[in-house]
């Protein structure tokens, strides 16, 4: 039992409602919606298929380039329905050299413009095809040759403005690589499930497409807070269309491999996130026209944020007087006793507090979405390390970039790309 | 009804249930912990009691059952280990708590003047601590002197501690108390009849205990009774 003061008394809303929101995304997974989206099979007629044209915005890129420009023309699409465009954003290594190599392939065109960010070079692909269908591929991703079969008959419904993809980790290294592949595995789950109530809020760089149509109508990417992609799915959702999710078309992704360099790419998805749902989108919050994305899932999301600050907190305070109050005791005490295991294991002692129960059956829920989401996407690979390194670190590495985020935008700071 | 709003409710409900039996669980299993309490606690009355009675019967010979006395001290060890730690998550206030720490504090008592006793008839000098704590938050040091008296009792099998929570509010504790002539001053001592008050360190703590007791501890420990 509790006493009323107890600063545990802080974290029973948050872990409610990460309950809650798991177990709705549960259920949403296993509603009709959800089931017709994984039922939809993958383009077969050739000629009913649309023309696309995937533009790939690079900026010192020059590691990754070739890989990813030889994933898209190796795409099972087409060649003639099919284009793509490689936008040299003014790199200053040898990005301009790699790309060289594709300037002769029939599908590949190569534009090289000064820098000004990522939504200029898209722009600048956009503006070079008349492609009905605008996908985007970051230049540090690589794609299923069947991807883009996958994702084309999303475009089926008139409503749907866009499409995203199932994101994966490329070939994880190390323990923080595989923590991150947890995490967007759990992503697929997550994004196919809110786009079945159309409650997306970002259309991610790697392998998001677009009717062009509605690109022109809105007037194209913006900066965004370094967030272009979110910008845009959040203007596209205010201006009524719906944003779709083929849950099949893998993508997989570079992800940073150490975590200063992690922290660094979060705190900007973070903090773009805040600047854009409370500055310009601030009146899809709670709106009920908005259906989930207004009254469930931009709520829940800013919760979050705040909830995972707060437990982090909680946390750390918690560990802190324990490990000082167990220092102070063993002051003086001979190390060959106050190191030593005392007693033996005795079920009486077993330390089931409301919250840790709680807390343990939030992870359950988590890695239970994570391996739903290996299996309803049928992303290849053993996500055995990704699932303990997600429960042992994300939760102590998280708040951190949440944090420097939320510390940044109250104190209006902007930071570089990198 | 619209999808989003059926599943937010199926959401809450599957929430709400499964936090429900969380509360259950938890409230299940710390009513367990207080029921194995009651039955060690039956057990020690019953050991009390036989050695009460063993102890009149074996007047003639009483040195003969003092290995009894030193079980059951074990016993109150092991039985004031998991008292505390029920206090420790149902809380100093839980009535249950307070009433097993009742019976735990006159079970102390009866099981102290029972080896007084036979240390009396047998003429042995069995080092005895008496140990006055307060969880009510006014006592900063009481934590570090359990856990250096944890210690000494770990090292020195034959002392015997017996801990007494200085506010419980029991008569037979509270005329213990005075007549030891222990004062309000915690964390409290009583050493070979001599108290003592507050804890700075280990050393410190070692020194109250009459010269060559502790080590003497041990050689009494291995032939009780003498």
């Amino acid at each position: 039992m509790l006493s009323a003061m107890s600063p545990e008394a802080l974290a029973y809303p948050f872990l409610f409602l990460a309950i809650f929101f798991e177990s709705f995304l549960i259920v949403t997974l296993l509603s009709a919606p959800a089931r017709g989206a994984r039922a939809r099979r993958p383009a077969s007629s050739d000629a009913a298929l649309p023309a696309v044209a995937v533009v790939v915005p690079c900026w010192n890129e020059e590691r990754t380039i070739a890989g990813t420009v030889e994933s898209l023309v190796a795409l099972d699409y087409p060649k003639e329905k099919l284009s793509v465009i490689l936008v040299d954003d003014g790199s200053t290594d040898g990005t301009a050299a790699a790309m060289s190599r594709f300037e002769g392939h029939p599908q590949v065109s190569v534009i090289h413009k000064e820098n000004g960010g990522k939504h200029t070079a898209l722009n600048a692909g956009i503006a070079a095809t008349n492609a009905d269908i605008v996908g985007c591929l970051d230049a540090d991703s690589f794609v299923e040759p069947d991807a883009l079969r996958e994702l084309v008959p999303c475009f089926a419904e008139p409503r749907v403005a866009a499409v995203t993809a199932a994101m994966s980790v490329h070939r994880p290294a190390n323990l923080l690589q595989h923590m991150q592949n947890a995490e967007y595995t759990f992503g697929i789950a997550f994004r196919h499930a809110v786009a079945s109530v159309n409650g997306l809020y970002v259309t991610p760089g790697p392998f998001s497409f677009y009717r062009r149509a509605v690109l022109e109508e809105l007037g194209g990417f913006r900066h965004g807070y370094q967030t272009e992609d979110m910008e845009m799915a959040l203007r596209i959702q205010r201006a009524g269309y719906g944003i779709e999710n083929a849950p099949r078309a893998r993508v997989y992704t570079k992800a940073p491999s150490t975590i200063p360099q992690l922290i660094r790419q979060r705190a900007r998805w973070t903090s773009g996130f805040l600047r854009n749902v409370l500055g310009e989108y601030r009146g899809l919050i709670g709106a009920r026209r908005h259906g989930a994305l207004g009254v469930l899932i931009l709520p829940l999301a800013l919760a979050a944020i705040a909830g995972s600050v707060l437990l982090f907190f909680f946390m750390l305070f918690t560990l802190m007087r324990g490990v000082l109050a167990a220092i102070e005791m063993r002051a003086g005490i001979p190390l060959s006793y106050a190191l030593a295991p005392h007693g033996s294991f005795d079920w009486f002692y077993f330390p089931a507090s409301g919250y840790l129960v709680l807390g343990a059956a939030a992870v359950l829920a988590s890695l239970s979405l994570i391996i739903l989401g290996k299996r309803l996407s049928k992303t290849p690979g053993n996500l055995a390390v990704g699932l303990v390194s997600y429960t042992f670190l994300y939760g102590f590495i998280a708040p951190l970039w949440l944090l420097r985020a939320t510390v940044d935008v109250a104190l209006g700071k902007r930071r570089g790309w990198r | 009804m619209p999808l989003v709003t059926r599943n937010v409710l199926i959401a809450l409900l599957v929430t709400a249930a499964l936090v429900g039996t969380v509360a259950y669980a938890v409230d299940y299993l710390n009513r367990a912990r207080v029921a194995e309490l009651s039955a060690i606690e039956d057990q020690i009355s019953i050991d009390t009691l036989s050695l009460d009675t063993q102890f009149s019967l074996l007047e003639a010979a009483p040195c003969d059952s003092a290995a009894s006395s030193t079980a059951l001290t074990g016993e109150l060890a092991d039985l004031g280990g998991r008292l505390a730690y029920a206090e420790s998550q149902l809380g100093s206030d839980n009535a249950q708590v307070v009433r097993l720490k009742q019976q735990y504090s006159l079970l102390e008592i009866r099981d102290y003047l029972i080896t007084k006793q036979l240390a009396a008839a047998c003429g042995t000098k069995p080092v005895i601590v008496l140990y006055f704590y307060s969880n009510a938050g006014d006592c900063g040091d009481c934590d570090k002197a359990g856990y250096a008296l944890s210690y000494l009792r770990s090292t020195y099998p034959s002392l015997r501690v017996y801990s007494f929570d200085y506010r419980l509010a029991l008569g037979a504790l509270q005329t213990f108390i005075t007549l030891n002539k222990v004062k309000d001053a915690l964390p409290a001592f009583v050493i070979d009849g001599k108290a003592s008050y507050g804890f700075t360190s280990l050393a410190a703590l070692e020194e109250r205990f009459p010269k060559g007791a502790l080590t003497g501890a041990v050689t009494t420990s291995t032939t009780p009774g003498l």
